[in-house]
């Protein structure tokens, strides 16, 4: 019967006539190809928005775009990262956004949801800023990042750390960052001796948080050049090495001597967010997205630093990502949307938006305006990092954006089973390498 | 009926405990929705100063009016359509009995079971070709399809169970088929069909499955989905939260305390049929 | 259950004519019969029309789409039966179906179980005021959204919840845990909160079926001087058989067909300790965009249903007869 109907259902196979209405990768038609930069227009428009819950930027800049352009209003959709994660294929594919926030570019961008930027990227001039700020968001046609065509932009440049509460820090006695990875040891092992939480960090639900202190602990080991060549899927790249199975095995030891929260496993960002502001955890790692949150909510009394190195001036490296936005291979209104991207990069009033709200440094020439900020404030000291980062060419890409379900395939459920004790650090390297093979071969 | 006083007391206190189990999450959820927003209370604990403002500051975040207006419109859609057809369909299953009506019966029957995530797949497709993705229509026709083998079912049921000797008597005074259902065995079904009514209402209210997957816009959903919504948005305050949740669970717990002999007599003979 | 067997009740009907009356009457009958299909026809179409158009044609597109790989855009190949292979050798993917099955314990033992202890022990007091007013309120589970009971205990199952709280109140601080965050617990507190939404209906169904048995059948037992645990033995559960079986099959299907309650609570985690097969096929087919595998699994999440809940159903018939 199943059989019947199953024949009387069609005898095509499935997605057969999808391949004809399959955008055309090769020829983008975009209005910048002309040269003459787009713009929005005079009718009116609304931009159709997919945005990340629990980050207020994007709304902000929305808000200030509209007041400068009366004509331009947002229809904004929000969800949580990883519920948006999750989404992204199926909402560009079937509903595409003119503006979406995006997590990770290249399978997407392998199978033609986003617009190439290209043009646009000429007809603005984003080819002349410094390379390193679009290098990730580009991607080949074999879905390998670092180089091909510009098929996202950033809001911001964001990079991530450790913030840490000052008052709590004083009572453990550490009066300034520590410099090496012995002394940040001693600090949690300080903090637990007071009978503090150390890290409040979040490992519940769909988000592996714990990937952010073992990435860090990785470009301690390691070099970040071969963790970003992984992410971005060169040719033989892979996780499982010497120096990230001794950053794993250290995570594993900060596991075993209990400086994260006893419930880790079920403690999701917003209640980190939460402890942490109300003084129940010394340190997180996280990222400057929260700069100017946290300076709003406990003025003058968080304190930044990257995670540092093995030995005393040794090499470094942070996770440092734009905060990436790409628009709808189907979208209405794409070149609205990049006028709106490029404007954020290069309009006073919205970089400095973007850091006063945002926390982090804005794309754009590296000559651009910068907003005062009071050297008092966490944001300033997340700006100053970025700058000693840039220094070292310390910059990685997030691990959990090497694929498209490497997070919630591969990290999130073994970093949960490593807390747990079900699984070892190289256990966790070896079933992320297995997982990020089977999508990457694809 | 022998039962000993002590049998009688122990009953009673089972039950007490057993609704206190039952009430436990509803009081703690209101309990804690009148807490500051972007606290995260701790346990059953009244609230040093209540903030009755979260209901309305939810209300208002959410956009309750319109999550409301299109659960209604989505219910609107589905019931009236379903009992219809069901009908239509249960009268000549179970009072005409055409030929070959039994396998026919049987083919609906074998959907009593289906889990929803068995068609979900194709479902999406299917909407995604006729560019109803995103639209209510997404969630109504389907639920429509996949009501089908209980409703069928109910409606069977109840017009077999009608006495074969009050439509031959009507066909002796000359009444057509058309006229015999409406004027004789439509009034008669009142009982049943305001059952199934209110079974299908509350189904569809409450779908999750159809609303996550085939309507991304909270908007367009219904309350169940609006929910799953709701949390992915505003799971980052906990008493927002839960003020939400209070406000979307009211419009169902009215219904069912204003309509609950009924309620629960369709749920048993509903879970006893299918 | 005994509608379904009456439906050859119509061949009854006409042998009652043939003693009654005269072969044209017959006659007569059997044209009437005839026209009277035409119109049961027309009546069945917009139905099954519904019924075929979003029940049986996308069941057969699952099945087909089972034989392929495809990712939703592109081209499909056709696979053949490596899905299922794969269903059968990748942890992954079968263990979703085991945790299904560790939830009936909790979805349909557990309330069955202490629904008719409950029950049992209710009998006595089932028309009494405070009964009614329990009728209500046990039903308030099953009349909320499974999301709604989802959000209440994710609530009260944290770190800083109720439980916990009661628990540290009883002196058992020891026990108290992040219970969906714990690899060892997390699948059972997802299965408490099914427990919680089901007891009430089976017990309320049970109780229904219990004001039903003959009294004087008790009063018997009691002279004979059976204790009231022959007596639930010997009398209640027999008689209970179609209720019992009803409350399996309605809790079974929920159980295997979960999806609500984990989307809400743990979205499978931690690990993959209380991932279960709708949620994996929600996540194979619409965020990895493994629709061929996504519909394996869900062709073979029917084929479960199916095989547990038939055998009940055959139970369910023998009771009536």
């Amino acid at each position: 019967m199943l059989l019947a109907v199953a024949s009387a259902a069609g005898c095509s196979s499935p997605g057969s006539t999808a391949g004809e209405d399959a955008p055309d990768q090769e020829t983008p038609a975009v209005a910048g190809g002309t040269g003459e930069a787009p713009d929005c227009g005079t009718e009116p428009v609304t931009l159709d928005a997919y945005f990340e819950t629990g980050f207020p930027l994007p709304s902000v800049l929305a808000e200030e775009f509209s007041t400068q352009y009366p004509n331009v209003t947002f229809d904004i959709r929000e969800d949580q990262f990883a519920v948006l994660t999750q989404n992204a294929p199926r909402v560009l594919a079937d509903d595409p956004p003119d503006l979406m926030r995006l997590p990770q570019v290249s399978n997407l961008a392998e199978d033609g949801l986003l617009k190439n930027l290209d043009p646009y990227a000429e007809a603005f001039g984003w080819d002349e800023w410094p390379a390193s700020q679009l290098e990730q968001l580009r991607v080949d046609e074999e879905g390998r990042r670092g180089d091909g065509p510009l098929y996202a932009m950033g809001l911001n440049y964001s990079l991530t750390g450790v913030f840490y509460n000052k008052q709590l820090a004083e009572q453990i006695g550490m009066t300034e960052p520590p410099s090496t990875l012995a002394e940040l040891d001693a600090a949690l092992q300080a903090a637990k001796d007071a009978g503090l939480t150390p890290m409040a960090q979040f490992n519940g639900g769909a988000t592996g948080g714990l990937a952010f202190p073992l990435q860090a602990l990785m470009a301690s080991y390691g070099d970040p050049a071969e963790i970003n060549d992984w992410i971005f899927q060169s040719e033989g790249a892979t996780i499982q090495t010497p120096e990230n199975v001794e950053a794993a095995e250290h995570l594993q030891r900060w596991v075993d001597a209990g400086y994260f929260a006893d419930d880790v496993n079920s403690l999701d960002y917003a209640m980190m967010m939460s402890r942490f502001i109300g003084g129940e955890s010394v340190f997180i790692f996280n990222g400057d997205w929260e700069s100017g949150n946290l300076d709003e909510q406990m003025p003058g009394n968080v304190g930044f630093f990257l995670m540092p190195p093995l030995e005393e001036g040794g090499t470094f490296g942070a996770m440092s990502a734009p905060l990436t936005f790409g628009i709808a291979e189907g979208a209405e209104n794409a070149d609205c949307a990049a006028f709106f991207l490029d404007w954020v990069a290069t309009d006073e009033a919205a970089r400095t938006i973007g850091v006063e709200v945002g926390g982090s440094h804005p794309m754009g020439p590296a000559d651009a305006f910068m907003p005062e900020v009071d050297p008092d404030t966490v944001t300033a000291q997340t700006l100053e990092a970025g700058a000693a980062l840039g220094e070292q060419d310390g910059a990685m890409d997030f691990i959990a954006n090497a694929t498209g379900s490497i997070y919630a395939k591969g990290w999130t459920p073994n970093l949960q089973k490593l807390v747990a004790g079900e699984q070892d650090p190289e256990g966790l390297l070896a079933a992320v390498q297995a997982e990020y093979e089977t999508e990457a071969g694809n | 009926m022998i039962v000993s006083t002590r049998e009688a007391v122990f009953g009673r206190v089972l039950l007490v405990v057993l609704m206190v189990v039952t009430v436990l999450p509803f009081v703690s959820l209101f309990l804690t929705a009148l807490h500051p927003p972007g606290t995260y209370p701790a346990g059953l604990a009244w609230p040093d100063d209540p903030h009755w403002s979260n209901f309305v500051l939810a209300f208002q975040s959410a956009g309750m009016g319109r999550l409301l207006l299109s659960s209604v419109l989505i219910v609107a859609g589905v019931v009236p359509l379903s009992l219809l057809i069901a009908t239509l369909a249960g009268f000549a299953l179970g009072h005409l009995r055409p030929p070959g009506g039994r396998a026919i019966f049987i083919a609906f029957i074998l959907g009593l079971t289906l889990p929803f995530e068995g068609v979900i797949i194709p479902l999406y497709y299917q909407m995604r070709d006729l560019g109803l993705l995103n639209t209510r229509w997404a969630i109504i026709l389907p639920l429509i399809g996949l009501y089908m083998p209980f409703a069928v079912f109910w409606m069977r049921a109840h017009f077999v169970n009608m006495p074969e000797d009050l439509s031959e008597a009507a066909r002796i005074d000359g009444a057509g088929t058309w006229v015999l259902f409406w004027r004789i065995h439509v009034p008669l079904s009142v009982p049943a069909l305001s059952s199934l009514a209110i079974l299908l209402f509350l189904w569809t209210w409450n779908q999750f499955l159809l609303a996550v997957v085939l309507v991304d816009d909270p908007t367009k959903r219904t309350m169940a989905g609006a929910l799953g919504a709701f949390q992915g948005q505003w799971g980052t305050d906990i008493p927002l939260l839960c003020a939400g949740s209070l406000l979307i669970l009211t419009p169902t717990l009215a219904v069912f305390l204003i309509f609950q002999r009924k309620f629960v007599a369709a749920l048993l003979q509903g879970s006893l049929k299918g | 259950m005994t509608q379904i067997d009456v439906g050859s009740a119509a061949g009854g009907v006409g042998q009652a004519g043939v003693e009654a009356g005269t072969q044209s009457r017959r006659r007569a009958l059997r044209a009437r019969r005839l026209r009277r299909g035409g119109v049961a026809y027309a009546l069945i179409v917009p139905a099954a029309l519904a019924y075929a158009l979003f029940v049986l044609r996308p069941l057969g597109l699952t099945l087909q789409f089972s034989f392929y790989e495809w990712d939703g855009i592109t081209p499909s190949t056709w696979v053949g039966l490596a899905n299922y292979g794969a269903l059968l050798t990748d942890p992954t993917l079968f263990g979703p179906i085991l945790n299904a099955f560790e939830l009936i314990v909790f979805f349909s033992f557990i309330p069955v179980a202490l629904g008719l202890l409950t029950a049992n022990l209710i009998r006595g007091i089932a028309t009494s005021r405070l009964a009614v007013v329990a009728r209500t309120v046990l039903f308030l589970p099953q009349v909320i959204p499974l999301v709604a009971a989802g959000i209440m205990w994710s609530w009260q199952l944290s770190t800083n919840g109720v439980v916990n709280q009661i628990l540290r109140l009883v002196g058992l601080d020891a026990v108290t845990r992040a219970w969906l965050g714990d690899f060892d617990t997390a699948l059972g507190a997802v299965g408490v909160i099914g427990a919680w939404v089901l007891l009430g209906l089976c017990m309320l169904l049970l109780l229904a079926g219990m004001t039903k048995i003959d009294p004087a059948l008790y009063e018997a037992a009691r002279i004979d001087g059976a204790g009231p645990v022959r007596e639930f033995f010997a009398i209640t559960l027999p008689s209970l058989r179609q209720e019992v079986a009803v409350c399996l099959t309605v809790t079974i299907i929920a159980a295997l067909a979960s999806f609500d309650i984990v989307y809400i609570s743990t979205q499978g985690g931690p690990g993959n300790s209380t991932l279960v097969p709708g949620l994996e096929i929600y996540y194979l087919a619409f965020f990895e965009r493994e629709v061929g595998m996504a519909s394996a699994l869900a062709v073979a999440l029917m084929v479960l249903v199916l095989a547990v809940v038939l055998p009940l159903q055959w139970l369910n018939r023998e009771s009536d007869r």
